[in-house]
């Protein structure tokens, strides 16, 4: 026996046992090991928290642990980056919110193509980020208010939580077909643009955490940024319904590399749909002030995709888009 | 007063006793590790949080915070690597009197220090805190901007080298700020289209370069008998503050608690700046302030009676105003959020028993801390008898899975390598890179409080001067800085009038 025989003999082994795993793998299910979901935001935001909750959850469905870690950066677009040129093996997925998805690959340079690099796996709610004043403030309609930044150029100052995103260009946009000049005071997030607004500082905040000063009768809403009115908020009107341009869905969601295997993609939307639908999701949206709102692949798939364009030619329009 | 009883009972039920237990335990531990910062530790402990009473919660989490400010300067005292930004004053003369082999009174006196400015806050929080959290609302950008001014004049005093060095070492710092994306119009700068650095460099990287991996660079430049032997002790009274050492700590510390408490209930920077603002104070007030940078304890007491009563105090406009003056209290407010509890000026009314119990349960915490920490001090420094060839590597290893662990992102530790050598020619060079670090978080600040301010104030630089806090900030400044001037000039006077 020589060498030859004894290397294509242990070559011929290990095949077979490599071979025997692998079927074993298959053989386990889906999944059969952790699974890490990427955050692309700092701790501590609605993001974070509802998807540590859906984290929570989903360990208990699916029988393995859902590994959190927040990859925070350049507007979501490092974490999300990170997980669109990973494997498509089912144990890698971020979390995401609208804006790096439909407005940042318009606007800036982001390492993916989210029509082509993503596998859209669910939508579970939206939020809200309402154009809203102080109490005490003399605006009571939007219409006050932009008239005021149109006889008044620069003299409102406004300010919103999230830089670049879907409320910020809407409301911009609305601002230009309104012909109001207006000056944006740019902040860090919400808390932020709020405190600069209780502090007497700017005149209008464009944010999504507005429901504890709403209830404790701080602030005064004028108008919705998004399609879907406000909870317990009918008489506020939305964007839309002003008739301008742009009215964004402020939607949250996860999202895999392309190429996921169907098996895992079926596995989520169930997963996904029952955490959604349950009392206790319901219960935590209700207290973020979002409203739960499941989509499955395909539905998240073609409602993304219509945004995508839909705001790529709104910004276009308006001049704001990469050259 | 009877909110304050009920917090205490609330807060002394045995269930809240052991999650206050087990939040300024773990806040120690992460205090320790560099890039591990409590916001992290935070966010990992949230799911458990979703099961828990909402006071147990916060009272675990607010543990966390307040225990990492006494672990951070564990480290920051015997290997010169800051645990947390709050606590790099305390690499200077915290490691001075670890070198000089006073270890073991260096690392007694930050957990004492801390648990008077504690107690101090406590008592700051029942009596004034809720009537002090409006004056949130007074500090706008506007204020913030000549603060940190009034900050960056601070540090030039601080440094141990010439003011001219001083100030070279902080235009450093603000240009290194400049990295990342432009605050107001999202530009690029100096990013060479590494995504990383669209957010600019990180605090915790830069310190625990400059510090940690330069202080290995420096072992390993010195020949082997040429290396301070550092004497550790063995008997508990050696290890422990000694008479001498209290009684120059007892006015820093409370002077040292008083700044970290009003400071830290601003929004921003409060804790940092708390700290070094509490350095300058000791160093002018000093009788010797050459002690300073050499080991002097009052350089470290005030420093972190500081910014452990900042950390307390931070709770304020969280709690009664619902507005998270950092980032780990961002995370705080998510917790209570989840719980269904929105913080704001009525949580006091509507739920005494989270808002005074959270408070008393710091009265707890600290007395926690300082009976886990006072008996550690002998433990740590023995830490200090392993041989220079086997904790240098540990701490460079250390340093490395710091600066990973903060985002998951290796370009961090190349940026923490590059800050090392940095560090290392800077101060083979004669200058100091405290001014660098602390010139590199005001600048962030600074920017974007001015360019904020000059958009409030319609572009008119008048914005600064025409707000009563503002412009006394500022005038504090000028004073200091002409502080010296006017010295020299009394120098020369002085004698002739003496002859006269």
């Amino acid at each position: 026996m020589n060498i030859r025989h004894v290397v294509s003999g242990s070559l011929a082994i290990v095949t077979a046992l490599l071979a025997a795993t692998s079927l074993a793998q298959a053989q386990a299910g889906y999944p059969n090991k952790a699974i890490k979901l990427v955050v692309p935001y700092n701790p501590g935001g609605s993001s974070d928290l509802t998807t540590r909750f859906i984290a929570d959850m989903a360990k208990d469905i699916l029988g393995q642990p859902v590994v959190v870690e927040n990859r925070p950066g350049a507007g979501g677009t490092i974490g999300i980056g990170s997980v669109a040129s990973s494997a498509p093996d089912g144990y890698t997925f971020s979390q995401i919110t609208a804006s790096p998805i439909i407005v940042r690959p318009h606007v800036a340079n982001v390492p993916y193509d989210p029509r082509k690099d993503l596998t859209f796996l669910g939508r579970y709610m939206v939020t809200h980020a309402p154009f809203a004043v102080k109490a005490d403030s003399p605006f009571k309609t939007i219409q006050d208010a932009l008239s005021f930044a149109k006889s008044n150029p620069g003299k409102l100052r406004w300010a919103v939580g999230a830089p670049q995103g879907g409320p910020h260009l809407a409301t911009e946009a609305m601002l230009r077909a309104a012909g109001a000049q207006a000056t944006l005071v740019p902040v860090n997030g919400g808390a932020e643009a709020l405190l600069a607004l209780m502090g007497g500082s700017i005149e209008a905040v464009v944010v999504d955490d507005y429901a504890r000063p709403l209830r404790d009768g701080e602030i005064r809403l004028l108008a919705e940024s998004g399609p879907v009115k406000v909870k317990g908020a009918p008489n506020v009107p939305t964007y839309r319904e002003l008739g301008y341009p742009l009215s964004p869905t402020i939607f949250y969601g996860l999202v895999g590399p392309a190429g996921l295997p169907s098996e895992v993609v079926a596995k989520w939307n169930a997963t996904l749909k029952q955490i959604v639908e349950s009392d206790k999701f319901r219960e935590l949206t209700d207290r973020i002030n979002a409203t739960p709102f499941y989509g499955n692949s395909a539905d998240f798939t073609a409602q993304v995709k219509q945004d995508y364009e839909q705001m790529g030619k709104a910004l276009a329009d308006l001049g704001l888009a990469k050259k | 007063m009877a909110g304050i009883l009920g917090g205490l009972a609330h807060a002394a039920l045995p269930a809240n006793l052991l999650f206050c237990f087990i939040g300024v335990a773990l806040g120690t531990a992460v205090g320790v590790l560099p890039g591990i910062g409590p916001t992290a530790t935070i966010s990992l402990l949230l799911p458990i949080t979703f099961h828990m009473e909402p006071a147990s919660a916060v009272i675990m989490l607010g543990g966390i915070y307040y225990g990492a400010m006494y672990g951070g300067s564990i480290t920051s005292i015997l290997i010169r690597v800051p645990g947390e930004a709050s606590t790099v004053i305390t690499c200077i003369d915290g490691y001075e009197m670890a070198r000089r082999g006073r270890a073991g009174p260096a690392l007694g006196m930050a957990a004492f220090s801390s648990f008077i400015a504690g107690l101090i806050a406590v008592l700051g929080m029942m009596i004034v805190g809720p009537v002090l959290a409006r004056a949130a609302y007074h500090f706008g950008p506007v204020e913030i901007a000549a603060l940190v001014v009034l900050g960056l004049v601070m540090v030039v005093m601080i440094s141990s080298a010439s003011s001219l060095r001083a100030m070279a070492m902080i235009a450093l710092g603000l240009l290194l700020s400049t990295i990342g994306q432009d605050f107001v119009t999202g530009e690029e700068r100096f990013t060479f289209g590494i995504a990383t650095l669209t957010d600019g460099l990180g605090l915790a990287v830069i310190a625990i370069g400059l510090f940690g991996v330069s202080e290995i660079l420096m072992l390993a430049g010195q020949r082997e008998e040429d290396r301070a032997v550092i004497q550790s002790p063995r008997r508990l009274r050696e290890l422990l503050p000694n008479r001498e050492d209290w009684s120059r700590s007892g006015w820093p510390i409370l002077r040292g608690s008083f700044l970290g408490f009003f400071l830290g209930l601003l929004p921003g920077a409060g804790a940092l700046v708390s700290t070094f603002a509490s350095y300058v104070l000791e160093k002018k007030l000093a009788r010797q302030p050459e002690r300073f940078g050499r080991g002097a304890i009052e350089g470290l007491s005030g420093p972190e009676a500081s910014n452990n009563a900042a950390a307390q105090s931070a709770f304020v406009p969280l709690l009664s105003l619902g507005i998270p003056p950092n980032a780990v209290m961002g995370v705080v407010l998510g917790a209570l959020m989840i719980q269904g509890i929105a913080p704001g000026p009525r949580l006091a009314t509507d739920h005494p028993d989270i808002f005074w119990g959270v408070i008393a349960s710091m009265l707890f915490g600290n007395i926690m801390l300082v009976i886990l920490n006072v008996p550690m001090v002998r433990l740590f420094v023995s830490l200090l008898r392993v041989p220079t060839r086997i904790l240098a590597p540990c701490i460079l290893l250390f340093c490395a899975v710091g600066a990973y662990s903060i985002n998951n992102n290796m370009v961090d530790v190349a940026v923490a390598m590059i800050c090392g050598v940095l560090g290392y020619v800077l101060r083979r060079t004669g200058f100091d890179p405290v001014p660098l670090l602390i010139a590199f978080v005001l600048g962030g600040i600074l920017e974007k409080s001015v360019r904020q301010a000059l958009l409030i104030g319609y572009g008119s630089p008048y914005v600064f001067v025409e707000r009563p806090i503002a412009l006394s900030l500022l005038v504090v400044a000028v004073l200091l800085l002409l502080l010296p001037l006017a010295r020299q000039i009394l120098a020369v006077v002085q004698p002739r009038s003496q002859s006269t």
